[in-house]
This record gives structure tokens, C-alpha cells and sequence, in this order.
């Protein structure tokens, strides 16, 4: 069991990724913007982040920044779980810095295969 | 306009629809994969709400596309507070997915205006429709599909209490829109095209589509000539 952040704009995509990851036995703390999950971060003991790149005002990549800006937040795997395509993120040029373990496509992400990842990238991090 | 620009702007606006369509798309494919799990009659209800939202986009595109392809379009005099209430009813069940509430408010008393009835209910929904599924926090959790007089004519559109929303950020989205998958980032995380569907519809009115204020609201609005013609009736 894990505690998971996701950030997600869409409610009721979120409402649908909270339910298959807490069907898999992890606690999972919803946020809908940069801003928030910021404040999440804060107040749980987060083991993996699973964020979206498209966010309104501030995007994914500004929320990344500001994670690793924080060394007690820097071992933290995030998983980026987006509607842009990888190719089309512009993400590779920061994937090691940002500790990025892994790119789903969401339109192409079932449920089942997030939390295969997530499980994955867990497991692999520990 | 010229047809050559008609056409570039009709492409940008597929390009804006065929991005927006994969938010209710993904919604129906990952609800439907958790209703396989445990059968849940509310995720059903979400699942039809989302298909007709997706039907919805499309109609909505083949209408502006149709229109703007009409050298000019015959406007009517039309009921705002019937069209208001119409698309009030059309947005109820989206509404309530995103745990919000539509409200009409009437200000004033004016006379019909000149438009398209299924054009201007198909611009007030593809407003709502941007800011409902924008979702921009606790404060903005009540849309009111509003009309007052101004001095030009009625001021229709959609409001709610967004300070993200300001013209230099819709002006940005109008340059943008087709191009990039954000056009409205400060608003929305998503491609916005409701709002640039209701700004073409809009212009095929004879109308322009701006930010304005309703009271202490701010939103999407244009200002519709009133109907001379039946006031001297």
C-alpha cells in the first residue's frame, strides 16, 4: 500500500483513477492543479506522484521544477500521465532531472495498466 | 470573409473540436472499464452524460461549419430568456457531474433580439460547457447564463466567478485555438473549443463574442441587436 499523489484537471477522469488505484490498496490524494499539489505535498507522506502535463495556469513541467527544488522531496518517482503524446511533451530533455520513472499516454492508459505501472514503479523505487 | 480564410479557420476549429472530444471519450473508456469491476448505476449516468457531450461537439462543429458557409445568415427575432432556459436545461446533467449549478438570470425587461435560435443556444452551451469542465476551484462553482441591456443591445452570455478569465487571455486563445492544445491556459486545461465554437457562431450572428461583467461576475458574452422590427408591433 502506497501513498499516491495524483494530479489530474478532470474531475471525473480523476474520480475514475482514484477508484482503480484505491481498488489496488493505495491511499490516493487527488489534486487538480500545481498550487495544491504543492500543499499535498506538504501535509502527506507521498511515495509516488502521478501528474499531467496539460494543467491550467501552472503546467505540469512548472510543477516539477518547483518539486525538485525541495531535496527532501527529490527521491519522490513521478510518472507522467498525459493527454500529450511523449514525442509531442518535450519532457526527454528533463527526464533524468525531474526522476520521471515512466510516460503513459492517457487516451491509451487503461486502468489495469496504470496500476501495473504504478505498482511497477513502486516496487522499483523502494 | 474570404473563403480561403473560412477555410483555415474551419480547419483550426476541427483541430480545437478533435482535441476536446477526447476529454468525454477517455471519460466513457475509463468508466466503462471500472463498471466491467463493480456495476454502479451512477457511473452510467456519467458514461450517457459524457456521450452527449461528445455528440454535442460534434453537432455543434457541422453547425458553425454550415453556417459560416452561408453568405449571410438569416437571423430572426428570437427569446433570450427561451434560449437561456433551453440551454440551462440542456447543461443541467453536466452540471451536476462537476458538482456545479446553472442559474439564468434575467436583467431588465427588453424585447426578442436578432440571431439564430439554434445557433445562440448551441454558443451558450459551448460556453457553459468550457467553464463547467474547466473547473476552476470552490469559487467558481455556480454558472449563470445571464442577459442585460446594454447599450448596443442584450448582452448574453455565460458567468461565473473566474479571475483567471480577462480579454488579453481570450484574445491570446482566439490566436491560438487549432494550434495549441491549450489555447486558454489560464482557464482551462483543456483545448477550450466550446468557447471558440460559440465565438464562430457568434460571428455568423453578425455579433462578437468578449469578455465581459455581469454584476460581480466576469464571463463570455456578445452583445445581440434587438428585433426593431417586432417592437413596433
Amino acid at each position: 500500500m502506497a501513498q499516491v499523489l495524483l494530479i489530474e484537471p478532470d474531475k471525473i477522469l480523476a474520480r475514475s483513477y482514484v477508484s482503480g488505484l484505491e481498488a489496488d490498496g493505495h491511499i490516493v490524494h487527488w489534486c487538480q492543479k500545481s498550487e495544491t499539489a504543492i500543499h499535498a505535498m506538504d501535509e502527506h507522506t507521498i511515495d509516488l506522484i502521478i501528474v499531467e502535463l496539460q494543467l491550467a495556469e501552472h503546467n505540469g513541467v512548472e510543477f516539477l521544477h518547483e518539486l525538485r527544488s525541495y531535496p527532501e522531496w527529490d527521491h519522490i518517482p513521478v510518472l507522467l500521465h498525459s493527454m500529450l503524446p511523449k514525442k509531442q511533451s518535450g519532457i526527454d530533455t528533463f527526464w533524468h532531472h525531474f526522476g520521471i520513472v515512466g510516460h503513459l499516454y492517457k487516451p491509451q492508459t487503461t486502468l489495469a495498466y496504470l496500476n501495473q505501472t504504478v505498482n511497477r514503479a513502486l516496487l522499483t523505487t523502494a | 470573409m474570404p473563403a480561403q480564410l473560412k477555410a483555415d479557420k474551419n480547419a483550426r476549429l476541427l483541430q480545437a473540436m478533435a482535441e476536446e472530444l477526447k476529454l468525454p471519450l477517455l471519460q466513457i473508456a475509463r468508466q466503462a472499464e471500472l463498471l466491467q469491476a463493480t456495476p454502479d448505476k451512477a457511473l452510467l449516468g456519467s458514461i450517457e452524460t459524457a456521450a452527449s457531450r461528445a455528440m454535442w461537439f460534434v453537432d455543434s462543429f457541422l453547425l458553425s461549419h454550415q453556417l459560416s458557409q452561408q453568405q449571410s445568415l438569416i437571423l430572426e427575432p428570437v427569446t433570450v430568456s427561451a434560449a437561456l432556459n433551453d440551454s440551462a436545461h440542456m447543461l443541467d446533467k453536466l452540471a451536476k457531474q462537476y458538482d456545479s449549478e446553472i442559474e439564468v438570470r434575467l436583467s431588465g425587461k427588453y424585447g426578442p433580439v436578432m440571431a439564430h435560435q439554434e445557433a445562440l443556444r448551441t454558443a451558450i452551451v459551448g460556453l457553459a460547457t468550457t467553464l463547467i469542465t474547466a473547473d476552476s476551484g470552490e469559487d467558481c462553482k455556480r454558472y449563470v447564463l445571464a442577459a442585460h441591456k446594454s447599450r448596443g443591445g442584450v448582452v448574453t452570455g455565460v458567468f461565473c466567478h473566474n479571475n483567471t478569465l480577462s480579454q488579453s487571455v481570450f484574445r491570446q486563445g482566439k490566436a491560438l485555438y487549432g494550434q495549441a492544445r491549450q489555447p486558454l491556459r489560464n482557464v482551462t486545461a483543456h483545448a477550450g473549443a466550446g468557447v471558440f465554437i460559440a465565438d464562430s457562431l457568434f460571428t455568423s450572428m453578425e455579433s462578437r463574442l468578449r469578455v465581459a461583467r455581469h454584476h460581480k461576475l466576469t464571463g463570455l458574452a456578445a452583445t445581440l441587436h434587438p428585433s426593431y422590427q417586432l417592437a413596433l408591433v
